[in-house]
């Protein structure tokens, strides 16, 4: 087991924004987290990211316990997230920004030049890699933020709404750049709106709302649920098919 | 652009040749010092964003260290120097690890407060002279004493510094640790997402930043031969070298030595002009530059230049390409 989440919860004063949830990943794995907004996905993320410390449960990677461990020591250990708003460096260059990620793992500065010159091809960043990172849109900036933590060389990658915003073509882009990290032998959790996109790239599929999980299984099952549908489907699925068909 | 380097070593190298008289410089080897003590703030507050308005606190322990040295134990003061650099770099530590966990203002504020509270705990601490300060050799008894009449041989000490520290700016500017610095800076939460240890980091800046802080004060007292609490600890010192680096570029490599080439001059214009008065015109200035730079230029003037040389570029490529394009 890669990942093991048991029982993890998260408050914010009187809000529990997270209640005992449970993940348990297997290396190779595309797990999908889906949820309307509020439902407790980013928190999640960030529990398992060590980004915020849980109230309660705990979490194992490669059966070490990280339920109290800094991001930076996750980063380390190789958990890489992206941030749903994405936190470019703004006053970097978009290869300066890759090489941050990958001087983890390459101390040398030439080493980590050329190791984030080669993630900035995968992921097609290649003709604007010496600009000002300041000067991307949403949809270049979410392509950074993956190309910045793609250079730590992650093991899990946990990837939050990093298909938001999108066009529909950048969208396909997307999944085939999200298909193409996963042959790399990176185990990835998406949390997506667009539920097309974990129809197509997740084996697996957890629904939270209002910080528990009220189903599990695969995308087709969780499409079939019934309290799936009244939570969360029954309101947007309808107005998310309406805007993306063409 | 190796060319213009040239040059510009060049005429710092050579520059006491061309002097009318003492009065240039020493407004030179001052000019020098300043850059010294605003380059050393840089590391911390320019590279690494993290906005100190306490340094006056290493200047000051740099500044008293040679002069105790020399009273007490009668030592040649540059003794001092290195005892100056073990002392700040301790209190580093002491104030750097709890003074980290607050971040923006309250970092600046925590820091303003630190070192006024030492600054009034050596005002009223009579070994190392209360109110009226320490004095230096009053004649050298070696050239070890390095008390010069001519600014000249000052003028050399302060620009081998300089560079020295410069190089060892410029090379961990291309290094892990600059990229690191520049990412604590530009956001601390996704730089700890990939995996930069912050505090670290920003230990390391302040401790390098202190050291070479301590060393302009010991620069500073081994050249003027006195200390009083004020122009050691006081807040006026912290100001200037935030000042001088914000003015000329912080984060970046020359910034300072540019802000203290403007700066130092027009301060030593003011205060011939206004005879000893001119402190209360320094803070008009200060107050005066402040709101300029974080109203118009933000990145300070080298920025400013660099942008107009990229317009310059832009406008020759437009204008090159015209002919092909009709
Ligand atoms: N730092 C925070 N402080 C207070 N409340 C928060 C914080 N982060 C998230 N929340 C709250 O927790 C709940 C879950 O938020 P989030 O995890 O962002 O949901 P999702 O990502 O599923 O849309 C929301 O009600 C949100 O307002
Ligand atoms: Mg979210």
């Amino acid at each position: 087991m890669l990942l093991r989440a048991q029982n993890v919860s998260r408050s914010f004063g009187a809000l529990l924004a997270l209640s005992g949830a449970s993940l348990d990943v297997t290396e190779g794995e595309i797990v999908g987290l889906i949820g309307p907004n509020g439902a407790g996905k980013s928190t999640f993320f960030n529990c398992v990211a060590g980004d915020l410390t849980p109230t309660g449960g705990n979490i194992l990677f490669n059966d070490v316990d990280v339920t109290r461990a800094t991001p930076e020591a996750h980063a380390k250990l190789g958990i890489g997230r992206t941030f749903q708003v994405p936190a470019t460096f703004v006053e970097l260059s978009i290869l300066e920004n890759v090489m941050v990620g990958a001087f983890l793992r390459h101390p040398d500065r030439n080493d980590a030049r050329a190791a984030a010159l080669e993630v900035i091809e995968f992921t097609g960043l290649k003709a604007v890699a010496s600009a000002p990172a300041r000067t991307l849109g949403t949809p270049g900036r979410k392509r950074l933020e993956i190309a910045r933590v793609l250079a730590t060389q992650p093991k899990l990658l946990l990837l939050d709404e990093a298909l938001a915003g999108l066009t529909p073509s950048e969208v396909q882009d997307a999944i085939a750049l999200v298909r193409r990290i996963h042959a790399k032998g990176i185990t990835i959790v998406i949390v997506e709106h667009i539920m097309e996109v974990i129809l197509t790239l997740a084996q697996r599929v957890l629904v939270f709302n209002q910080g528990v999980t009220i189903a599990t299984g695969t995308p087709r099952e969780v499409v079939d649920n019934t309290a799936v549908i009244e939570a969360y489907l029954g309101r947007r699925h309808a107005r998310n098919a309406g805007a993306h068909a063409p | 652009m190796f060319r213009f380097g040239i040059i510009v070593c060049a005429a710092f190298l050579l520059y006491p040749f061309f002097l009318p008289d003492d009065f240039y410089g020493r407004m030179a080897a001052e000019v020098l010092l300043a850059a010294i003590g605003a380059s050393a703030w840089n590391i911390l507050g320019g590279y690494a964003g993290q906005i100190s308005v306490g340094h006056a606190v290493f200047f000051g322990i740099g500044a008293y260290a040679p002069l105790l040295i020399f009273t007490k134990f009668g030592l040649p003061p540059i003794v001092g120097v290195p005892v100056g650099i073990l002392v700040s770099t301790a209190v580093t530590v002491v104030i750097g690890l709890p003074t980290f966990r607050l971040t923006g203002h309250y970092f600046s504020m925590a820091t303003i407060a630190v070192a006024e509270l030492i600054r009034l705990v050596i005002s009223n601490w009579d070994y190392v002279g209360a109110a009226t300060g320490l004095m230096g050799p009053a004649v050298a008894r070696t050239w070890l004493d390095l008390s010069f009449r001519s600014p000249i041989p000052y003028y050399y000490i302060f620009l081998a510094v300089l560079a020295c520290l410069l190089l060892l700016t410029w090379h961990l500017q291309r290094s892990r640790m600059g990229y690191y610095w520049r990412a604590i800076r530009a956001g601390e939460r996704p730089a700890r997402s990939l995996g930069v240890p912050v505090v670290r980091y920003k230990l390391y800046a302040l401790l390098l930043s202190a050291g070479f802080t301590s060393v302009a004060g010991s620069l500073y007292s081994l050249m003027v031969g006195f200390i009083d609490p004020e122009s050691g600890f006081g807040i006026l010192k912290s100001v200037e070298l935030i000042i001088i680096a914000a003015l000329g570029g912080a984060g970046s490599l020359f910034g300072p030595l540019v802000g203290a080439m403007i700066l130092v001059p027009l301060q030593t214009m003011t205060n011939s002009l206004y005879g000893g008065g001119g402190s209360g015109l320094t803070y008009i200035i200060y107050g005066g530059i402040i709101v300029l730079l974080a109203r118009y230029e933000p990145g300070g003037l080298l920025d400013l230049w660099h942008r107009m040389m990229s317009r310059r570029a832009h406008r020759a490529d437009v204008a090159a390409a015209k002919p092909h394009a009709s």
